[in-house]
């Protein structure tokens, strides 16, 4: 069944609507603003929820002519990811009233999230690589405006700087993968399908071959990877991440954990058809497990519980990175599921984290403890998220990371691995025994003792509650019954993500097999782990300052410090205010460049042309004006400069009459002339000697002697590769000034005929050359006097 | 052609217009500016090829007849006509804001003009 266009047009377009007219809302509705947010974002999630169960490309045509057009492809993991971020953000505007009260530019707050959540959308829902694009570096500028909310807080403009160059680069990244697989697509599937990713996906053995066979299967892999691994925060690159908790909770709760980080990975999952073989296993399940390890180590060493949540975010972004890259349909399986099951209880674990802090004042692991009383509720919602991020059964999380194992261990079946097939299992164990303790550890907010510095805890207010209550029910719903969660929406995402149809079955294991193995493994080692919890935190942090070369901010650091002061420097030494360092960096640029040029083209002066048989009459009349331009560069008095520069603009005059151009002879001839008398007026006014130390003489020599050198290699190589005869224009010019232009002068014709508004702009330099003199010289009387 | 001696002249000119052209001096680096503008217009020209002067091979015709010599390339002439009243101007107007900076600064020489708050 095809989707509907209104509907999805609305659904794309409603967010975008409501972030323009924001401005407007806030000045009516104030701090409520946010609950127009909710509104926005249940239409938009209601309409997509329409179009649940269809499959297929709708377009609005805009330049036909072109193939231009507005596309969009709806199936199942699309909408899977869509209605997730709309069902999220309502979620989070509903939170956000009451947690942002009283904060400053909440106009821009709301823009920028209801634009968010359209760009979302949209990436999730475009059909053209250019407009997926587009929508992905959106997200990543209303990420930039959301991290730096506190505009005087200097930390927050350099975690959202961050979070821009490297979300932004990585963009560029997958730019040049896109076009790179665009000019594949073309020979395809066809050059009016060029962009079209939709077309690509009904043919993905087609387009993987087509890919191997021009040799850009790898490039296309790798620039991906780099795109998608950025915005989804993979090692070493997840840094910006941890940084990014500078933003607002709701934001981190909704940008930094459930949809814009994994844009990289349904990105993932959307190419997966075209990508995969064992250089895509290789690639991403390596990745995507190392990303999960490390992550979750630096996850316990953290003391913020933003952090240690942005780091678990950053490890779990890693599982789902790893399980797409996993090649069998448990790969596949994990990917989407997890995609689901993390929206759940990490946008949860968030939104519980910003409870916490607005309510007890503070985020330091340390001064937090037996929160149960003071905030019962949120209790409850805690340890219904903690306990499915840590994986333990039945909580929904432990679902899709069973499924992770299963593929992990299911790799070395497929492919012939080696060693890695023993490695990936131990490392996803491995990585999985840290989730757990840090799972346990911001559970451990709200039970044990209340320390003594903690103070007085507030009530939240109800808003604040529902959010992340909802949430939690959606998790335990998932976890009582996860086939339920599979039939309505993880199977057609499954089948959009996976290379073959395949009935999804989740349930609690009954029997042993190697997945429930490692499951207990990980928990009981997480349990046995668990009491040294402090001695494990102290260790690693110890261990982090002891080589600050590992963490991943120094190098950022170090890089973007570098260029900034070798930018200071560069321009210190070319803009440094006088004419002739921008003449001599300009000229010996555009030399090099040229030079190089020749030398790449492999272009050589052909011997047969250098002969001399010169006329006499043209060396001659050249050599005067070369002799009059040595003249003019040695003379010691403007009058004598002048006067030479007239001879040298006279020999010129004559060149062209033996070069058969009266016309232009006759033009320099009056051109001369002028010039001649504006000099002379001009000098009038200023000293007859004006003396200046000449100077530099040695190295001023040495740059003209190159651009001379340059201008000599370049006259003899062009004129090497003109054709014979008379070019093509130039014939239809002389063949036509009579018929067409009615005259006999060829170049006149064309000047006011067949090139008029080349005239007419150059007629309009002239006046505007006039009227610049005409001021400069009435200005003076006009008393404008320093 | 003349390949090697247009190319030498045309060399010729780019180095002495270069070297006025970093002169302290603003009235000169205007002449660098004019010379390196003339040695353009030839070698422009030149791009067209030189052919023998004659009466045939002046982009003129004879008359309103059909019979269509081969001339020297009009388009390149059209170019560098182009080019010369584009000089003009800009030569012009370079002229008249030497001659404001002096009346303003009391001075030509470029290096003193130059970002003095540095």
């Amino acid at each position: 069944m095809p989707p509907e266009l209104s509907v999805v047009l609305a659904a794309v377009a409603l967010p975008f609507v409501a972030a323009v007219s924001t401005p407007v809302l806030y000045r009516l509705l104030g701090e409520r603003t946010g609950y127009a947010g909710v509104a926005v974002a249940l239409a938009s999630f209601l309409l997509l929820a329409s179009q649940r169960g269809t499959e297929g490309t709708v377009g609005l045509e805009w330049i036909p002519s072109l193939d231009v057009a507005l596309r969009f492809y709806l199936d199942g993991w699309g909408l899977l990811f869509a209605m997730l971020a709309c069902g999220i953000g309502t979620l989070i505007f509903l939170y956000s009233p009451a947690y942002m009260h009283g904060e400053p530019h909440l106009a821009r707050f709301y823009t920028a999230l209801l634009a968010f959540m359209g760009s979302i959308v949209g990436v999730a829902l475009a059909a053209d690589l250019i407009a997926i694009f587009l929508f992905w570096e959106l997200t990543s500028l209303c990420s930039f405006v959301l991290i730096g909310h506190y505009t005087a807080d200097d930390s927050s403009q350099y975690a959202s700087r961050m979070a821009m160059f490297i979300t932004v680069g990585g963009g560029l990244f997958l730019l040049v993968g896109l076009l790179l697989l665009s000019i594949v697509a073309g020979d395809v599937v066809g050059p009016d399908a060029a962009f079209n990713l939709a077309a690509m996906l009904e043919t993905p053995e087609a387009m993987a071959e087509g890919l191997r066979e021009q040799g850009l299967f790898l490039p296309v892999l790798a620039l991906l990877a780099i795109g998608a691994g950025t915005k989804s925060a993979q090692v070493p690159l997840h840094f910006w991440l941890p940084n990014a908790m500078a933003a607002p909770t709701p934001v981190s709760a909704f940008l930094h954990s459930a949809t814009m980080v994994k844009v990289g990975v349904y990105f993932i999952g959307r190419m997966r058809p075209i990508l995969v073989g064992e250089e895509w296993l290789f690639l991403f399940a390596t990745l995507g497990l190392t990303t999960m390890t490390v992550c979750a180590i630096m996850a316990v060493a953290a003391t913020d519980i933003k952090e240690l949540l942005a780091y678990s975010t950053a490890s779990h972004l890693g599982l789902m990175v790893a399980g797409f890259g996993f090649t069998s349909i448990y790969g596949a399986e994990t990917g989407v599921f997890h995609l689901l099951n993390h929206a759940l209880f990490k946008a949860a674990l968030f939104l519980v984290a910003g409870i916490v802090a607005h309510e007890a004042g503070t985020r330091n692991i340390d001064n937090l403890g037996g929160l149960r009383h003071d905030l019962p509720v949120t209790a409850i919602i805690t340890v219904i998220v903690a306990l499915s991020m840590a994986g333990i059964p039945p909580f929904n999380g432990f679902y899709s990371k069973e499924l992770l194992f299963e593929a992990a261990v299911e790799a070395s079946h497929h492919h012939d691995i080696g060693v890695l097939g023993v490695l990936y299992p131990a490392v996803a164990v491995f990585g999985s025994v840290f989730t757990v303790l840090y799972s346990l550890r911001f559970l451990s907010l709200f039970f044990g003792d209340r320390p003594d510095a903690l103070g007085h805890v507030h009530r939240p207010s109800t808003t604040l509650v529902v959010a992340p209550g909802v949430l939690a029910l959606l998790a335990a719903v998932v976890s009582v019954e996860p086939q339920l969660a599979v039939d309505v929406i993880v199977q057609s995402g499954l089948d959009a993500t996976a290379l073959e149809h395949h009935e999804m079955h989740v349930s609690l294991p009954t029997s042993y097999s190697p997945p429930v193995g490692m499951s207990a493994i990980t928990i009981v080692l997480g349990l046995a782990a668990y009491p040294f919890y402090d001695r494990i935190h102290d260790g690693l942090n110890a261990a982090l300052d002891a080589a600050p070369l590992i963490a991943a901010n120094w190098w950022y650091d170090a890089i973007v410090g570098g260029l900034t002061g070798g930018g200071a420097l560069v321009g210190d030494r070319i803009h440094n205010g006088l004419l002739r360092t921008y003449a001599t960096w300009t000229l010996l640029g555009t030399c090099g460049l040229a030079l190089a040029g020749f030398v790449a083209a492999g272009t050589v002066a052909s011997s047969e042309l250098i002969d001399f048989d010169a006329a006499p009459a043209v060396a001659l009349v050249l050599l005067v004006a070369v002799v009059a331009g040595l003249a003019v560069a040695l003379s010691d008095s403007h009058i004598a400069g002048v006067l030479t520069l007239s001879i040298l603009g006279f020999m010129v005059a004559i060149f062209y009459i033996l070069a058969s151009a009266p016309d232009l002879a006759l033009t320099q001839l009056v051109v001369e002339t002028l010039v001649l008398l504006i000099f002379l007026l001009v000098i009038e006014e200023i000293p007859e000697y004006y003396e200046v130390s000449l100077g530099k003489y040695a190295r001023d020599a040495v740059v003209s002697l190159a651009v001379g050198a340059t201008a000599f290699i370049t006259v003899l190589v062009t004129t090497d590769a003109r054709p014979e005869g008379s070019t093509d224009i130039a014939r239809v010019y002389a063949e036509q000034a009579v018929p067409e232009g009615g005259g006999t002068n060829i170049v006149n014709v064309t000047l006011v005929d067949f090139r008029g508004f080349d005239t007419m702009g150059e007629l309009v330099v002239v006046a505007m050359a006039a009227i610049s003199i005409l001021t400069l010289i009435v200005m003076r009387s006009g008393g404008d006097d320093e | 052609m003349t390949a090697v001696i247009l190319a030498a002249v045309v060399g010729a000119l780019f180095a002495l217009g270069t070297f006025l052209l970093l002169r302290r001096d603003l009235i000169r680096v205007v002449w660098g500016l004019a010379i390196i503008s003339q040695a353009a217009n030839v070698y422009l020209l030149a791009m067209g090829g030189l052919a023998d002067a004659s009466a045939d091979s002046v982009p003129i015709l004879a008359g309103h007849g059909e019979h269509v010599p081969q001339t020297a390339d009009p388009l390149v002439q059209a170019l560098v006509l182009t080019a010369i009243v584009i000089g003009f101007g800009m030569t012009a107007f370079a002229l008249v804001l030497s001659y404001r900076v002096y009346e303003e600064h009391d001075t030509l020489d470029v290096s003193e003009l130059g970002d003095r708050d540095r």
